[in-house]
């Protein structure tokens, strides 16, 4: 039985493991079972269902009423979706300021300076703390009341405090912010253990061809960090497309003045969950998952084949 | 003489210059949490707002601790937030771990169609689910209003699955086919031989979910209704509304709950850089 295995050819002409050893051909689906049935009951039931919700007038409570495509005809005219929709769009310039900054602080701290693991824990803190409370902070810190007033009005910069969060135009810029301040250090570690793995000899290389320290990390250290660029242009891209926390407390769960601060997830959370409107809650999700498939087709694209040259 | 005195002056204006760009991003990093820390200590009759703003309270006091202890269990936040973040790690990385096995190292009908299926769902935003979950979790699970209904949903990350996979794939097959020569039973040999080569991925796997799960908020305040069963974010948020315009006693409260967290951090920080290093491989 053994041996019978070991004679079937893997693809690249190696042996192949073998089956299991008893023959059994539901060993590897015993294996996969868990995770597949779980995967089944709260990602794959879950998706079918919303596309028949969103099709349908449903509260939650009593039974879903088909309504045809009434739930799609009302968000192509309800304009606080499109807002949360562009919001959301907008939401993605997060990931651009967070690689450049990141990959800039993990360079910074990629070298041997005393005390500089003390630094980079740091740097880790706001990744720890979890959403909510940085966001209350935040929010305290943008206060009318807050540091950020105290600070600008001692050195004369505003004559009066500004309550921050009560101007529309302000919401979207202070969470992307938060996201971004947030994000770096986090991101920053991914990049430095990429920099760590670039050798040394390129960099004297480059040096010996007379490039100044910008011109050695431009075309050093940003094509080595191609991978970590990918995974973090994905991870972080997706994030900003779902957010929600960050909108939820720095607008105390109203979304901001005219709903300024208000992104898809968090409209769909308010016409589910507050307004009871499950059903066209559904359609607003299927817009998401749209959307998310739309900007992940690229990513995925380049993320499975790094997947499978590993 | 005088090029080597010049480099050396060079070299040490430039280490200062990094130590000064070092100190003032670790300020921006850390400054909020640590106002909010000074305002948790801040006596009532020590401003909040000022011009120039106060830093360090003048009647340092630990009242607002007691107040926010008094109102709500924080105790309970606590133990149901370690609860299900425990529950949530040991088994996720137990199911990754036994669903990348077959998917690194055997051969097998729909394999490559599992694995596709698995990776789409990478993509799925989790709110895009929370709906019919939450229909689920009502009708069906019985389990609203639980920290159950924050374990089963958790548990199934594609993310993790593929952490595992890439780090069995990196186990030589002999290992496998010697132990299979030996005897073993499959489950044998990912237990006894492969799991023990991985832990350093297992741990990432690990540090990885407890800190998602250590901070998951919007499905957890769907579903937890009564203030003994909230985990700690939940808390937090209703902390906030509770205290509205009290920011000495929200500032106690945010406190109470990061400073554990970072606690840890510090404690497996090792393991975590080194985790999530390892799970970008170029």
């Amino acid at each position: 039985m053994v041996a019978l295995g070991r004679l079937l050819p893997g693809r690249r002409g190696r042996l192949a493991p073998t089956e299991a050893r008893h023959g059994s051909r539901l060993t590897p689906y015993l294996f996969l079972a868990p995770a597949l049935i779980l995967v089944a009951i709260f990602v794959f039931y879950p998706i079918a269902s919303v596309i028949y919700y969103s099709f349908t007038d449903y509260d939650i409570i009593t039974p879903a009423e088909w309504t045809g495509l009434d739930n799609y005809a009302r968000l192509l005219g309800d304009p606080t979706f499109w807002k949360a929709l562009t919001n959301s769009i907008i939401y993605l310039i997060a990931t651009p300021i967070l690689i450049v900054l990141s990959i800039t602080l993990a360079i910074v701290v990629n070298r041997q300076l005393r005390g500089i693991h003390i630094f980079r824990a740091l740097y880790y803190v706001p990744a720890v703390s979890g959403s909510i409370a940085i966001g209350i902070s935040w929010r305290w810190l943008f206060d009318r009341n807050g540091f950020i007033n105290s600070l600008l009005v001692s050195i004369g910069i505003l004559k009066e405090p500004v309550a921050w969060l009560a101007e529309p135009d302000f919401i979207l810029p202070i969470a992307i912010m938060l996201t971004v301040w947030a994000g770096i250090g986090y991101y920053a570690v991914i990049f430095l253990a990429g920099l760590q793995n670039v050798p040394e000899e390129l960099y004297d290389a480059a040096e010996i061809d007379g490039a100044n320290s910008f011109q050695k990390h431009w075309h050093v250290s940003l094509p080595a960090l191609r991978p970590q660029i990918v995974f973090v242009a994905v991870i972080s891209s997706l994030a900003a497309l779902k957010v929600f926390d960050e909108i939820y407390v720095l607008t105390n769960r109203t979304g901001g003045i005219l709903d300024a601060g208000v992104t898809v997830v968090f409209y769909l959370w308010r016409q589910a969950f507050v307004l009871s409107n499950a059903g066209y809650a559904s359609a607003i999700a299927i817009a998401l998952l749209v959307v998310t498939l739309a900007f992940s087709i690229v990513y995925v694209r380049t993320l499975e084949r790094r997947l499978e040259t590993d | 003489m005088a090029v080597v005195t010049r480099r050396r002056v060079r070299s040490s204006l430039s280490v200062t210059f990094w130590y000064a760009v070092l100190v003032l991003m670790a300020a921006i990093t850390v400054f909020p949490l640590l106002w909010i820390v000074l305002t948790s200590l801040k006596g009532p009759e020590d401003p909040i707002f000022s011009v120039p703003p106060q830093f360090l309270p003048g009647h340092p006091t630990l009242a607002n601790y007691g107040k926010v202890l008094d109102t709500l269990p924080i105790g309970s936040f606590f133990i149901n937030s370690i609860l299900v973040s425990i529950c949530v790690t040991a088994l996720s990385a137990l199911v990754s771990a036994l669903a990348a096995y077959p998917l690194a190292k055997m051969r097998f009908r729909g394999r490559e169609a599992i694995f596709y299926l698995l990776l789409a769902t990478l993509i799925v935003p989790v709110q895009l689910t929370y709906i019919p979950s939450f229909v689920l979790a009502v009708n069906v699970f019985h389990y609203y209003d639980t920290i159950l209904a924050l374990v089963f949903p958790s548990l199934a990350s594609a993310f993790n699955i593929f952490l595992m996979r890439q780090a069995f794939k990196g186990v030589p097959n002999e290992l496998i086919d010697a132990a299979r020569i030996d005897g073993a039973s499959e489950l044998r040999i990912w237990w006894s031989v492969l799991l023990p080569i991985v832990r350093p991925s297992l741990a990432a796997v690990a540090i990885f979910t407890f800190v998602i799960s250590w901070n998951d908020f919007l499905w957890p305040s769907l579903m937890l209704h009564t203030r003994e069963n909230m985990t700690l974010p939940v808390g937090l948020a209703a902390l906030q509304g509770l205290f509205s315009s009290d920011f000495r006693s929200i500032a106690a409260g945010v406190a109470m709950t990061v400073i554990p967290i970072l606690v840890f951090f510090v404690a497996a920080q090792r393991y975590f850089i080194r985790g999530l290093a390892g799970a970008v491989k170029g």
